[in-house]
């Protein structure tokens, strides 16, 4: 596996530590690498220039040791490295811009980028707890035992209710992750109590035994399948099953899930013919939404 | 560290140099109340100045809607609480306004300067407390565009009554235009390593030297405005040059006149003024009593420096918004602004006259008089009287060459009946 940088990156990344904002760089080595870039400046034509600016910012990311903490790190990952052909770790714009993504090309080429904020590098350990857990993601989609799918197929979702769903999974997999990290001694990016709190909101339908049997599930050192994963996103509550309106259920004649269900058994004559003519196999206990009601008065009206 | 005296402080402050003023002084006012945020300052520097590749980022002249927004995002409110930190409850005003020397009172709290001593790096203390914005606190110039600040809610299902009502607006925002400020000391210049910022001995126009510049970053972490920029491709900083080209005469539309740099011209709103000041040995102003930013500033004491308290002495000049709470602009402004306000909301004969001048010409206004008109208007502001007279302003450059002459009243030009395209 190959480790590419994006220029941009390792030059903000040495300037962090140039600047002093990560510890354990001594003012001797940053007078040097002020005196070395100082030179580049001399050089006219600006490719030339440009790539022994990047040779420079090289050369001290791995002096200052930044190159060597994500070797180890993506070294305790057999099997991401060797899967991956590159990875790459560009610059990222900001917090939300930050994370992970496997590309595979057309003979299944694994390459993967790493987005990382320059400013990571300032003081702590954070940094290392977040590239951790990103290699994790990166990690289990090229796990076979995993079996991660790109697509999440989730079938008779509409965006909204799709868009849901990729968030619960998102959750779910980072839950899992953290609980795995911390089961092997490392620091999770969040805590247990962050994790079961977001858990518990996003699944606040579920009673509570359930809630916490699943959580506890994620949360144990065991790596889930991918399967499985979708398996709690797609329909948590069973509503797609139901044999009778549930609030939150989709209305069986336009598919919106709905919290306002009619009053399916008080329907008149004419406007259950309506209804029947364009659903045969609707039943009235299978009842219908409070806007498919007014849609089909106003036909009756017509 | 020197000793220096600024005037905007009513008090010496520490410096790393010596104290050295220019010839002349590039200054400006800009009247808050006057803008409508239209951006069209932004664009015309845009397309003058930063164009180019590795120029995405840089807005030389921007305009912010206060009190959230701020390019980079929230820079003003960083600095205050990193001031607040450096010196907690100690960042306040005191003593008795007094001619040139202390307009505001004195300021008795830390400087940019004064505070940096806490803040540590590789090479020693900084030179002046500040920060290095992330790449995201540059993206959004104008991120909150429009958003009013407000405590008091309305009832439920209901917009909340008489947040316009007057003399401070409980719904409100402002716009706030800010360039380079070329201050009298400068921050950046203060923080440079390779002393590749400098301030022309001529007009005070505070410049880059591209030759020099090594892209250490020192004068974007230092300057307490945020207004120098790094370019990636070039791997230097750049910064508002105040169209120094122009101010030098040297644009052939001004006729060798000094001109005003292209924001200023480009406003719609009128809301700009700039001028060059003489300064006494002490960096005082020289008394130039009918020069419109002498006046403006310390005659009828209307504009006031941005954020003073930084220590930068700014040479750029605000007309607060007369709507705005005043515990906000006087953290902005100073404590001159209760009386600033009182004055803009009933201005006076020559003050109505001197806002005339704004945005009349392209060339530098140096001097003005007026002729006295008839009164056209008696009423009341608040309270106080307030009169218009219909006076007519006159304006002139440097070198005694009439460059505006306008009146208070608009002129009403009444169309003939007939003319090419009567239907």
């Amino acid at each position: 596996m190959q480790l590419r940088y994006d220029e941009d990156f390792i030059e903000a990344a040495v300037f962090v530590c140039a600047n002093g904002r990560r510890p354990g760089v001594s003012a001797l080595q940053v007078a040097r690498f002020h005196r070395q870039r100082e030179k580049l400046y001399l050089i006219l034509d600006p490719d030339e220039r440009s790539a022994a600016f990047f040779h420079l910012h090289l050369a001290w990311f791995r002096e200052w040791g930044l190159e060597e903490m994500l070797m180890r790190l993506v070294g305790d990952f057999p099997l991401l490295c060797g899967e991956l052909d590159v990875l790459a770790v560009r610059k990222a714009r900001g917090k939300t811009d930050e994370g992970a993504e496997l590309y595979v090309g057309e003979r299944g080429v694994k390459n993967a980028i790493l987005a990382l904020r320059p400013e990571a590098f300032a003081g702590g350990n954070g940094v290392t707890d977040y590239v951790r857990h990103e290699f994790m993601h990166l990690n289990d989609m090229v796990d076979p035992a995993f079996g991660y799918e790109p697509e999440l197929q989730l079938p008779r979702l509409n965006p909204a209710q799709q868009r849901i769903a990729r968030e619960r999974y998102r959750l779910l997999w980072d839950i899992s992750i953290d609980g795995r990290l911390q089961g092997a001694g490392h620091k999770p990016v969040a805590t247990r109590e962050q994790h079961f709190q977001a858990f518990a909101r996003a699944y606040a339908f579920w009673p509570v035994e359930r809630r916490d049997e699943v959580f506890e599930q994620l949360w144990s050192s065991r790596t889930p399948k991918h399967w499985e994963l979708v398996s709690l996103i797609a329909d948590p509550r069973g509503l797609r099953e139901a044999r009778r309106p549930e609030p939150g259920g989709s209305c069986p004649l336009c598919d919106f899930p709905t919290f306002q269900w009619a009053d399916s058994s008080a329907l008149r004559p004419e406007l259950l013919e309506r209804i029947r003519s364009e659903f045969p196999l609707w039943t009235v206990e299978q009842g219908l939404c409070g806007r498919c009601l007014e849609t089909y008065e106003a036909i009756a009206h017509a | 560290m020197s000793n220096v005296f600024n005037w905007q402080l009513g008090r010496e402050m520490e410096y790393p140099y010596e104290a050295a003023f220019p010839e002349q002084q590039f200054a400006f006012v800009f009247n808050t109340n006057r803008c409508i945020g239209c951006q069209t300052c932004t664009m015309a520097c845009k397309s003058t100045w930063t164009f180019s590749r590795g120029q995405e980022y840089m807005w030389w002249n921007n305009v912010e809607t206060k009190p959230y927004g701020g390019y980079p995002h929230h820079w003003d409110v960083r600095l205050l609480d990193m001031l607040e930190k450096a010196n907690p409850g100690g960042q306040t005003w005191g003593g008795t306004p007094e001619s040139l020397r202390a307009p505001y009172g004195t300021f008795n709290g830390k400087t940019v300067f004064e505070a940096a001593q806490t803040h540590i790096g590789p090479e020693g203390a900084n030179r002046a407390l500040g920060y290095l914005p992330a790449d995201d606190e540059w993206s959004a110039p104008n991120r909150y565009e429009d958003h009013p600040a407000g405590n008091e809610k309305g009832a439920k299902g209901e917009y909340f009554k008489g947040g316009e009502r007057l003399p401070e607006h409980k719904t409100w925002f402002f716009y706030l235009a800010r360039i380079c400020n070329h201050c009298t000391y400068p921050a950046c210049l203060a923080a440079c390593p390779r002393n590749a910022i400098y301030k022309r001995p001529e007009d005070g126009i505070v410049l880059i030297d591209q030759e020099r510049c090594r892209g250490y970053r020192k004068c974007m972490e230092a300057c307490p405005y945020k207004k120098t920029y790094y370019r990636g491709n070039t791997r230097t900083s750049e910064k508002c040059i105040a169209c120094y080209p122009r101010v030098e005469g040297r644009d052939p539309s001004g006729g060798g006149l000094p001109m005003i740099t292209r924001c200023m011209s480009a406003c719609i709103g009128h809301i700009r003024l700039q001028g060059l000041i003489e300064l006494n040995q002490d960096g005082t102003w020289k008394e130039a009593r009918n020069n419109p930013l002498y006046y403006l500033v310390h005659v009828a004491k209307v504009a006031l420096p941005l954020y003073p308290q930084f220590g930068t002495e700014p040479n750029g000049y605000y007309i607060p918004p007369r709507w705005v709470p005043r515990p906000y602009l006087r953290q902005m402004f100073g404590p001159g602004v209760d009386e600033a306000i009182e004055r803009y909301i009933a201005p006076d004969r020559e003050l109505l006259a001197v806002l005339q001048l704004f945005g009349k010409d392209e060339r530098i206004c140096d001097r003005y008089e007026i002729k006295e008109g008839p009164k056209v208007f008696e009423g009341e502001v608040r309270g106080k009287k307030f009169e218009i007279y219909n006076d007519t302003i006159i304006g002139y450059a440097k070198d005694g060459t009439k460059i505006i002459e306008t009146t208070v009243e608009e002129p009403v030009y009444v169309r003939p009946e007939r003319h090419a395209n009567s239907i």
